[in-house]
Parts: C-alpha cells; sequence; structure tokens
C-alpha cells in the first residue's frame, strides 16, 4: 500500500486531510501499526530530518507533529485485538528549580512523533519525582532539559538518585539545554548528550538500538 | 533683543503614532482585567485581591485597569543610579541613555586563548573591572554564572561580592529569592555605608523576571517585595519573546510583556508606594529554526523602540532595554554588525538602562573583547545623536576667510580653527582602524577582535579601581565565609 499522499498531508500540516487518508487507508484494510510506521512515523522521520537541516521551521515542524497526533486518535480505535506498540517509553521533564519548558516541550513533540511515548513531568521535577515514575512506568529512556547552569547540579541529584534506587541499569539517561554540553554530560554519567530536539530523536534511537 | 542662539536638533527615532501606543496599551490593560494572571505568591496574590482584584481558579486573578493606572501615577518618574562613592552616574530619566554588560552566561570567551569555557568567578572580576575603565560602559552586571563558587545556593552573593571588588560604577544584579537577595542588600549596606544611606544613594538596581505567558512564580515575587520595601530599584521583564512566551506579531507580544510588567508594578506599588521600578518587558523573538531567544534580532530593538514611544505618551516610566549583543558563536562581522544596530537604534530611540553588551552566542557567552568594541560603538553613537551644533564657530566662515587669503600653500589642517575645535567637532576612533594599508601591515595586520583583545588586557593590567576600605572588605569577606 502506498502512503504517499498521507506523508505528504502530515509534511505539510493538512490534519483534514491526512486524518482522511488515514482513515481510507483503514477501509482499504490496511493494517493499523502499518499505517503508524510506514505512513505517519515515516512521515516524521522525513519532517525531522528536513528540520534538522533548517529546511523547515519549527512551527511548521509542530504543525506536522499534530496532525501526525491527530491521525494516531483516528487510527487509535483499531488497534482493538493487539495494542499499539511504541519504540519506547521516555519520561522527560525539566529538572528542579527550573520552569522554563519551551525546549522540553519541542523535545517531547519531536519523540511522539518518531513513535516513542512520552511521559512528561513537566518543569520543576524533584529527582525523586523522577525516580518514582521511571520505576512505575518501567520507563526505557530519561530526558532531563535545564535552561540555567545553576540548575544543573539537579540533573546530577537525579542520576545519584537513581543509582542511589538501583534502577541506573534500567534506564538511558540524556541531557539537554543551553548550558549543558557534551562534555558536561559525560562528567555527572548520563548515557547522552542531545542539543537540540532533533538530535534528541536521533540519541533516544540510538541508545535503544532503533533503526 | 538679540536672536537666541540656534537650538541643536538631536536626531532621534519614533516608530509608533499615538494611536497605536494606546491600542497597545488597552490591549494590555483588557489582558489583566479579562485574562488575568496566575500569582503563584500567597501574600500577593491576598493584596492584589484586597485592592480590588477578583482571584479565580485558585491562583488566578483578574486585575482592574484602575489599579495599573494608580501604580504607574505612584511609581517615580526619574531612578537616580549612583556610582559606589555616592556620585549621580546615572539619573535614568527623560532621554537619557546608559549601555552596561549583561548577567548569566555559562560560557566566556577565554582572554588568552580565544576558547568558549565555562565562567569562573574570575571572569566577574574581569569583567566588572573593565567596565570600570570603560568610559562610555556606566553600569556592570555579572557577565557570567560562576561554575567554582563553594556554595551554588549562593552564587549571586559571590558574584556581587565579586563586582563591587572590582568596580565602584553602579551594579544591576541577580538574585534567587528572598535569602539571597538579603545578603545582598547586606553587602551593599556595607559598602554605601549603612541601609539609609544606600536608600538615599542606591548604587545597585535588580533584574529579576516574571514568566511568559502570565506567570508569577513566589520566589521571584519575594525579590520583588523586598525591592519594593527596601527602595531597592527593580525592574521585572518576562521572556515574552514573540512566537515562544508571546504572541508571534510583535503587538501581542508587546501588549502582554506590558501587561506582565503592569501586574508586577501593580504588586510593586502596593508593596512599596513610592519605590523606584524601571519599566519594560523584553520583547525578542524566538528564533523560528533553532529555537533560541535572538539577541541580534531587529525586532527587538524596534519593539524597545516602540516602548520608549509608549513611555513618551502614557508610563512616564524610565525603561529597561539592551543593545551590543549578537547571537553569532565567534566576535565576527555578524556580532559587529547586530551589535552596533542595536546600539545606535537604543540611542536614537531614547531608551534609558541598555544592557547586555558583550554578549555573544544569543546571551550563552560573554567576551571581553566584545564589551570593550562596544565601549567604542557607544561612542560612535553618542557623536551621531548629538547632532550638529550651528553657530557662528562652527560655520566658520571666519576660518574660511583666514585660509583664502593665506595663500595657496595654506589649508584647513594648520588653521587654529582646526587646532582650537577638530575634538569636539569629529568623532576620533580609538580602536576602529583608519591607518594606511602600510602602517597597518607593519603594526602586524590586525583586525578589530586582535586590537580589541589587547585593549581588553591593557584595561586589566593597567587600570586601577578605587579600592573599597580594608573594613569593608573585610565584613563582606566574613558575610561571604558564613555561607
Amino acid at each position: 500500500m502506498s502512503y504517499q499522499t498521507l506523508l505528504d498531508a502530515v509534511i505539510k500540516g493538512d490534519i483534514k486531510t491526512a486524518t482522511e487518508e488515514t482513515l481510507k487507508a483503514v477501509d482499504a484494510g490496511g493494517n493499523a501499526q502499518d499505517i503508524l510506521d510506514q505512513g505517519l512515523i515515516e512521515a516524521m522521520n522525513i519532517v525531522g530530518d528536513k528540520f534538522s537541516k533548517g529546511a523547515m521551521f519549527v512551527p511548521q515542524m509542530l504543525r506536522s507533529a499534530k496532525t501526525m497526533q491527530e491521525c494516531v486518535e483516528a487510527l487509535k480505535p483499531h488497534f482493538q485485538e493487539n495494542a499499539m506498540t511504541t519504540k519506547g517509553k521516555i519520561v522527560i521533564g525539566t529538572v528542579k528549580g527550573d520552569l522554563h519548558d519551551i525546549g522540553k516541550n519541542l523535545v517531547r513533540m519531536m519523540l511522539e512523533g518518531a513513535g516513542f511515548s512520552i511521559i512528561d513531568l513537566g518543569v520543576d521535577v524533584p529527582p525523586e519525582v523522577f525516580v518514582d515514575k521511571i520505576k512505575e512506568a518501567k520507563a526505557d529512556v530519561l530526558g532531563m532539559s535545564a535552561l540555567l547552569s545553576t540548575t544543573m547540579p539537579s540533573m546530577t541529584k537525579t542520576i545519584k538518585a537513581l543509582v542511589d534506587s538501583g534502577l541506573r541499569d534500567t534506564v538511558k539517561v540524556i541531557v539537554g539545554g543551553a548550558p549543558v554540553t557534551r562534555k558536561y554530560a559525560e562528567d555527572i554519567g548520563a548515557d547522552s548528550y542531545a542539543p537540540d530536539a532533533g538530535s534528541a530523536v536521533l540519541e533516544a534511537k540510538k541508545l535503544l538500538n532503533i533503526s | 533683543m538679540e536672536p537666541g542662539p540656534i537650538p541643536t536638533f538631536q536626531p532621534r527615532l519614533k516608530v509608533l503614532n499615538r494611536r497605536q501606543a494606546l491600542a497597545i496599551h488597552t490591549a494590555a490593560l483588557e489582558i489583566l482585567e479579562k485574562i488575568g494572571i496566575k500569582m503563584e505568591h500567597a501574600e500577593c496574590l491576598e493584596m492584589l485581591d484586597a485592592a480590588g482584584g477578583s482571584v479565580f481558579d485558585k491562583d488566578w486573578i483578574r486585575l482592574p485597569a484602575y489599579l495599573a493606572e494608580e501604580a504607574i501615577r505612584s511609581a517615580p518618574r526619574q531612578i537616580a543610579l549612583y556610582d559606589q562613592h555616592g556620585h549621580k552616574t546615572m539619573p535614568l530619566v527623560d532621554e537619557n541613555s546608559f549601555y552596561g554588560t549583561g548577567s548569566d552566561t555559562t560560557f566566556t570567551l577565554d582572554l588568552e586563548t580565544g576558547e568558549r569555557r565555562r565562567c569562573v568567578l574570575a571572569d566577574t572580576g574581569n569583567f566588572a573591572k573593565l567596565v570600570d575603565g570603560l568610559e562610555n560602559i556606566s553600569f556592570a552586571m555579572s557577565m557570567g554564572n560562576p561554575e567554582d563558587v563553594s556554595n551554588v545556593d549562593y552564587i549571586y552573593v559571590y558574584a556581587f561580592a565579586e563586582m563591587v571588588k572590582n568596580t565602584n560604577k553602579p551594579i544591576v544584579f541577580i538574585a534567587d529569592r528572598g535569602e539571597d537577595i538579603a545578603k545582598i542588600h547586606e553587602i551593599a549596606c556595607m559598602v554605601a555605608g549603612g541601609e539609609d544611606r544606600l536608600r538615599q544613594k542606591p548604587f545597585l538596581l535588580n533584574y529579576s523576571e516574571a514568566i511568559s505567558p502570565l506567570r508569577f512564580p513566589a520566589h521571584v515575587m519575594d525579590r520583588l517585595l523586598f525591592c519594593a520595601r527596601k527602595g531597592i530599584p527593580i525592574c521585572l521583564p518576562s521572556g515574552s519573546n514573540a512566537g515562544g512566551g508571546a504572541p508571534v506579531t510583535l503587538a501581542g507580544a508587546m501588549a502582554m510583556g506590558i501587561a506582565e510588567n503592569l501586574a508586577g508594578l501593580i504588586v510593586h506599588q502596593l508593596a512599596g508606594k513610592g519605590s523606584p521600578f524601571l519599566f519594560g518587558p523584553n520583547v525578542s523573538a524566538l528564533d523560528m529554526k533553532s529555537a533560541v531567544v535572538s539577541y541580534g534580532c531587529p525586532e527587538w530593538s524596534l519593539t524597545q523602540a516602540a516602548l520608549a514611544d509608549m513611555r513618551d505618551e502614557i508610563y512616564g516610566l524610565p525603561i529597561w532595554s539592551f543593545a551590543g549583543a549578537s547571537d553569532s558563536k565567534v566576535v565576527d562581522a555578524q556580532a559587529g554588525a547586530e551589535a552596533m544596530f542595536s546600539i545606535i537604534t537604543a540611542m536614537l530611540s531614547r531608551c534609558n538602562l541598555i544592557h547586555d553588551n558583550g554578549y555573544l552566542e544569543y546571551g550563552s557567552t560573554s567576551s571581553l573583547e566584545m564589551v570593550t568594541m562596544a565601549n567604542e560603538w557607544v561612542a560612535m553613537a553618542r557623536f551621531f545623536t548629538h547632532g550638529i551644533p550651528v553657530n557662528e564657530s562652527t560655520l566658520a566662515l571666519d576660518a574660511l576667510e583666514r585660509v583664502k587669503n593665506a595663500g595657496p600653500q595654506a589649508f584647513f589642517l594648520m588653521d587654529d580653527h582646526t587646532f582650537e575645535n577638530f575634538e569636539q567637532a569629529l568623532f576620533l576612533p580609538k580602536l576602529l582602524d583608519r591607518s594606511r594599508y602600510d602602517t597597518w601591515e607593519d603594526e602586524g595586520s590586525k583586525d578589530l577582535y586582535t586590537r580589541s583583545n589587547e585593549a581588553a588586557k591593557r584595561i586589566l593590567d593597567e587600570h586601577q579601581v578605587t579600592p573599597k576600605d580594608d573594613g569593608v572588605l573585610k565584613e563582606i569577606d566574613d558575610l561571604l565565609n558564613a555561607l
């Protein structure tokens, strides 16, 4: 089955056409997981690629992500027998003391677009809340963000809390935000560093061995 | 009666007409009245409620327009900032403009290696000392969040003390919460010789931020209340950058940013009627590719020019603004173009307190060289905005006649009129190079970055900052050691 019209509609951010195309594919007997993987997620891969090359602006990328989410909603009822499989569970949040969330929200949208299931804990998240949620959700990845250099130490504290609770080996840690550097990520024992939303997706895939 | 002298027209810039200014102001009042703000500080919420606001959804509150109008009327029209010796060096009023550095960068360009590295406390000291030695940079900010302080909870106290030790110019400072701002105030009192003297002749101003859209966190309001009660001048912009924290259209971003500023001003005047409040949101643009808040964009210069027009039409309060910054990662042509663009437009549009001079990388990196360059660019802008004095001496018909009568060998360069007037009549660059090619080559073919680097090093090496009394320094160190 060709999903070209669906792909184009998601890339363009045309919610109406994309939703229609999704339902059309279902009516034509398409498998819901295939429509998700080969249509919607594939479209968002292209969007992510274009965005990271500077060929797309943020509002266009977000509109594509919103289009994709609308399509997923339309697709959900058709997953009756086997539940939708996601690429992995990611807990994400801005660390304690920091109230900034634009960057973190961009990362969330991009990860959702790439097919991950996201638990967003919001801003000012204390280490123990990260730990509890990771345990409860059996998360594969933790993404932490900070805008202020004064709140970066909260990242270290969270990683330490993961170690103390015995969860460190069960979850991969990605950090990012304006003051964070690759070296800082290495110093505090994170698994990966993502300078922007596009690379957060690539890093998450790399950590979970997803192509 | 003889005719008076010809007044000098000083070129200035206007970007809004009165109807535009009033429409944005009206929209700001409508935001406060209809949409409301989220006030997360219990005492402030009660204060606003008692003053006539109406609380909804727990900590949201709508504020009637008259509260804003009253606050605008009771806030002082002039904020006089003094240097640390008690001289009034920054009367923030009318069209007066003063340039200074910025705060909180994570990185700085190392003066020796040029490498971008994390800021340390000594950098804050160096920036303050450089500011002290530059004639057109009027105030200091920390220019860095040092990574080497012994207790990160008091990072802003260490930064403030470091500035006090390295400059006697006014200081614009950051704090985190009620606790550390009280420590900073203690240090300021030590320097000024007591709380009353500091209140009379403040040498400091606090920069705090609400969070767009419409959110006022408790720890921010603790600082606002502290400043209102102690008479420490404060400004409370929010991050109402177009497309990120605020609507993407500049009028909407301004209306929201001004609404946020008015909300802060209302609380401030309720807590300390007549306390000094520097007006102004930060309406920059969120870059639509990188999602960074731009420091080199024309939008920010345009919205602060618009705010200056609104000040003249409506608010009458001195305003907060930015200039001399860039999104470039290095000191290059982009950095020069962006920094100069904002420096000249900030002055032309009559902004008062103009911070962030010397920023690179959208405010993430600071550069001593950039501050040194900004010093020269401010001088260029001052020369331009001063205009062309027209009188008998400047028209110089006498000089022309003398040169004409002196024969074919005469020229203006050797005339007395030139000797007597050239230093005022012309702009004499110090860093910008106009030397002949061979001279420039003999001097080592240095570009502006290199020359600024050398100038910055020379100032740090040679400039003497008048030291504080040993007693004061000991008191400050005792306070720091007890943190």
